[in-house]
């Protein structure tokens, strides 16, 4: 097929090279901490060495006292100034009906720490090197409590409370289905399956640290705030009314690149609170770089959650119901996201891409006296596509149907779109066995066998692995707000509120940009983080492109529309006889023509300028399977990962290239919680044992040597205009119980029988050794 | 506090410098040159590599007192400035990662590509095997890491066809970082220089 020529190969569709890149790869990005302020000060946390303890006192006269300290701040000092906490679990309730309850959250803590690495004081001198020195001089005179860091033991009779208005540390709690007919299905059932799961605490840990740079102006009196965020809309909201008090307009938040965040980086953090408060307070610049350790310690950790699952059958291999009870260790301070995860995200796709009719469901969060849960990746999705794929393992296993086979059975057909599922979500689109049927041939899993014979004539244990699933995606933010300025000078900026992180907004952007203005691509810019030029929900939940993008597209017509009247006129002529093509107005049938940004020279301010809010109309349901196959070698229960083969139905593609680097390394991300990734507490201690790269294993090259991924694109999402489905989190979603399934399966063939069937994550090679030996 | 003389990406530089003052704090903080990146505080995570007298170094890792007298070459310095004094061409590796989409937030990619570039200075045409082992010390947490392979086994072949060995020739670096210290709104990939249609699909 001839490639499109000029323009046009820059629009979507097209693996167009990341206009984001020239810049990233010549070390020109702008990432917070790239960024500095003349007569900057800079400031470190003093973070709590206990899991638990009540701060008696803090005594910083010799940190005051030491060359280049500015100041020294505590949480007294926060209390006393009057700001305000940061948002705890609101709406959810308590079993007993009750509000749901957390600790107050202060930027530092005051009176009482709540977990290992809690901030407890702020060091602000004029370089970082004495800030480090002076907190090595403060003396905090620490009571210790009693800590708990296990869910399960944290629900315990008499466990330490974390919260004394949170009985049983329950933080929340919620219920969803039908009790009575799940009990009455799994009394009539032929089979049941049941499983306790552990999805165990990850670290997002995204490869730039968050960094925060605020700045108090007393001319304007506004505070400007830069920072590393996903999301600076919220951020500023969070910023200027709960933690100040004051007026939105007085808070003004900045993102430049942003060097990941997979969720870790939405919302504001005491540190970033803190980071404010002393840039007010001292009237200077104030800056603060996190070290990873302070990531480790104060950044949100994901997943989290201890489940026992059950499926009820018929003898045929039909889903008559799914009960789970969970319990999520959302850590010593309930956040709107860490309760709203556990409680409502992943139940909403947890019956996933089958028609089961029944469910009951209940989920705890639990408070522990550790790190605060948050969003990661995929952010409840995992945990329960994780707990679907591996009851349906299970299950064909109990019942002796094959993998794929027993998931077709009961998959929802293309008919019974559009489907609402038992958590009343309805999903719009979607042909799952088609999916299925095309990965399975992709990844030629009828042809096991042979590849079993090659491996076992090694000496090696193979196994395969499958996932078919779905996702929720979009935040339930459906709404963006986009601004186009044409202007006189040839180009043509696009600012949108969602927030790149290393997706390729930009790219993607322009190139639906030019599908509508059909002018180069050098001549669209793409500008994102500044609150002063538009707030936003931000960038999460894989809403960027179905959200912000449509709203580019919308806004970028409703450009050429407008600009369509101004040309009528330039042109004397109506606007019905203009034609707009590759940048410019013609009166149909004649050479009279106007370009575009010549018009733009002629209007006031030499631009064109359109203000455009639009929404889509609800999530989109992306979905895939996922296949693979793994070496087990059984002399030292390391795993390889030898084949992985996925087809994804993304709805439409605006950049293939992009699409594909999503669900890879997403992959990745997900095979590293499945094989290596894990938050390590000391049961009674409390103490972080994983706070660096050292304890902390994550995916490093050759984990996984080649995948093969394949998008369906012939099923666009009907729910937007762009027909495009979220894709940041398909990845991460199918890796984990894709790996997981196909190791279980190399187990159980090597006679590891219910050992295997009852494997917990992460798969490190003493773990399948253990399993494999007994 | 010591004063040391290094050449870094061909600049003659002379600094005051504390004796804890890592090399990453004098490039970043001192230089301006903020294309080398922390990731973390333990040495693993490779964001920070550098070149220190062709071989590659944690900068993190390095008090600045150890590159007295030594050449350094950081991100900023790799890519070739022609003699006329025009715009700099990027260096194979640097088109490579464009190329491959080898790099997603992009935080990771200085380290990388300077990880890479020794690599080929000493090997240049390694296998995957053997660029998976040189990229041992360096974390990406976006791509999966296969399109970075591709990417150095791209800019192999192509150092390969033109003979050069990928490290600049003495007196073709660049000194000059780019000016931080500004406070003005982010544009986040706002340059319109885009690229062309890839390859790939």
């Amino acid at each position: 097929m001839a490639e499109p020529s000029g323009y046009g190969r820059f629009g979507s569709g097209h693996a167009v090279r990341r206009i984001e890149d020239p810049a990233l790869v010549t070390g020109r990005g702008t990432f917070a901490d790239d960024v500095s302020l003349d007569g900057q000060a800079h400031l470190v946390f003093l973070r709590s060495p206990h899991a638990h303890a009540r701060i008696v006192s803090i005594d910083a006269s010799a940190a005051l006292a030491m060359p280049g300290v500015v100041a020294v701040i505590t949480g007294a000092d926060l209390v006393q100034a009057g700001v305000g906490l940061l948002p705890g679990p609101a709406p959810f309730k308590r079993p007993d009906g009750s509000p749901a309850a957390s600790p107050p959250r202060r930027a530092l803590a005051h009176e009482v720490a709540r977990y290992v690495g809690e901030a407890v004081a702020a060091v602000v001198a004029d370089t970082r090197a004495r800030a480090r020195d002076a907190r090595d001089a403060i003396l905090v005179d620490y009571d210790p409590l009693p800590a708990v860091v296990d869910p399960h033991d944290a629900v315990a009779p008499g466990a330490p409370l974390v919260f004394e208005a949170a009985p049983g540390n329950l933080a929340a709690a919620m219920r969803h289905g039908d009790a009575a007919a799940a009990e009455a299905a799994f009394a009539a059932a032929a089979h049941v399956v049941s499983l306790d799961l552990v999805n165990q605490r990850v670290a997002p840990a995204p490869m730039e640290p968050r960094a925060v740079l605020a700045h108090h102006d007393e001319a304007t009196g506004r505070l400007t705030v830069r920072m590393s965020t996903q999301m600076p809309g919220g951020a500023r909201n969070t910023l200027a009314q709960d933690f100040f008090g004051i007026p939105l307009e007085e808070v003004r938040v900045l993102a430049g690149d942003v060097g990941g965040g997979f969720g870790m980086k939405t919302g504001l953090y005491p540190e970033d609170a803190a980071v404010a408060y002393a840039a007010r307070r001292l009237g200077r610049p104030v800056k603060w770089c996190a070290e990873r350790s302070d990531e480790f310690l104060g950044a949100v950790h994901g997943r989290g959650v201890s489940s026992r699952a059950e499926l009820a059958l018929d003898a045929g291999g039909r889903v008559l119901a799914m009960r789970i009870r969970s319990l999520a260790n959302v850590g010593a301070y309930a956040t709107p996201t860490g309760v709203a995860i556990p409680l409502l995200v992943g139940p909403w796709v947890q019956t996933s891409v089958y028609d089961i009719p029944v469910i009951d469901f209940e989920f705890r969060a639990v408070l522990t006296h550790a790190t605060p849960a948050g969003a990661y990746r995929g952010a409840g999705r995992p945990e329960a596509i994780y707990i679907a794929e591996r009851l349906m393992d299970a299950a064909a296993r109990r019942l002796g149907i094959e993998q794929a086979e027993i998931r077709r059975r009961n998959m929802i057909r293309p008919e019974q779109m559009p489907y609402r599922n038992a958590m009343d979500q309805t999903y719009d689109s979607g042909r799952f066995a088609s999916i299925m049927d095309q990965a399975l041939a992709l990844g030629d899993w009828h042809g096991f066998e042979r590849r079993l014979a090659e491996s076992k004539a090694r000496g090696r244990l193979r196994g395969r692995g499958i996932a078919t699933f779905l996702e929720w995606t979009g935040g339930n933010a459906f709404e963006e707000r986009v601004t186009v300025g044409v202007g006189g000078d040839g180009y043509i900026e696009i600012y949108s509120a969602t927030q790149a992180m290393g997706q390729g907004i930009a790219t993607s952007y322009a190139q639906l940009a030019v599908d509508v203005f059909q002018v180069p691509i050098e001549r669209i810019r793409i500008v994102q983080g500044d609150t002063d030029r538009g707030a936003g929900f931000g960038s999460a939940g894989s809403r960027s492109l179905f959200t912000g993008g449509s709203a580019v597209r919308v806004a970028s017509e409703r450009t050429v529309h407008q600009a369509r009247d101004l040309a009528a006129d330039a042109l004397e002529a109506a606007p019905d006889d203009l034609e707009y093509a590759a940048g410019s107005f013609r009166i149909a049938g004649t050479d009279r023509a106007i370009g575009l940004f010549e018009l733009a020279a002629r209007q006031p301010d030499r631009q064109i300028f359109v203000d455009a809010t639009s929404s889509v109309e609800g999530p989109s349901w992306p979905n895939g399977c996922h296949l693979c196959e793994v070496e087990v070698d059984p002399d030292t229960g390391t795993v390889e990962v030898l084949e992985y083969a996925s087809v994804n139905d993304v709805g439409r593609v605006v950049n293939p290239i992009i699409v594909r680097g999503q669900l890879d390394g997403g992959a990745v991300q997900g095979i590293g919680q499945a094989l290596c990734e894990q938050i390590v507490y000391e049961r009674d201690s409390g103490q972080l044992q994983s706070a660096s790269f050292l304890d902390y294993a994550m995916p490093r090259a050759g984990l996984v040597r080649r995948f093969r991924t394949e998008m369906d694109t012939s099923i666009p999402c009907l729910t937007n205009p762009l027909g495009v489905k979220g894709v940041g989190e398909l990845g991460t979603i199918g890796a984990t119980p894709c790996v997981v399934n196909a190791v279980v399966d190399a187990l159980w063939r090597a006679g590891a029988g219910e050992r295997a069937l009852s494997l917990q994550m992460p798969l490190t090679p003493e773990r399948v050794w253990q399993t494999l030996h007994g | 506090m010591t004063t040391i003389r290094l050449r870094v990406n061909d600049d003659a530089v002379t600094r005051e410098v504390e004796n804890r003052t890592l090399l990453v704090e004098l490039l970043r903080d001192s230089l301006g040159l903020t294309g080398t990146h922390v990731g973390c505080d333990t040495s693993q995570c490779g964001c920070c590599v550098v070149l220190v007298d062709g071989r590659p170094a944690k900068s993190c890792t390095v008090l600045a007192v150890q590159v007295d007298g030594a050449a350094v070459t950081t991100i900023e310095g790799l890519a070739r400035r022609p003699a006329d004094g025009g715009a700099p061409a990027l260096h194979p590796l640097q088109q490579a990662f464009i190329d491959c989409h080898a790099l997603q937030c992009g935080f990771c990619t200085p380290g990388m590509v300077m990880s890479a570039a020794a690599l080929l200075a000493g090997s240049p045409a390694p296998s995957d095997e053997e660029i998976v082992h040189a990229l041992e010390g360096n974390l990406c947490r976006c791509t999966g890491y296969n399109n970075i392979v591709a990417a150095v086994r791209q800019a192999a072949d192509e150092l390969a066809r033109g003979g050069a060995d990928g490290l600049p020739a003495s007196g073709s670096g660049s000194g000059s970082g780019p000016g931080s210290g500004s406070a003005t709104a982010a544009a986040t990939a706002s340059t319109p220089a885009a690229g062309s249609v890839a390859k790939e699909a």
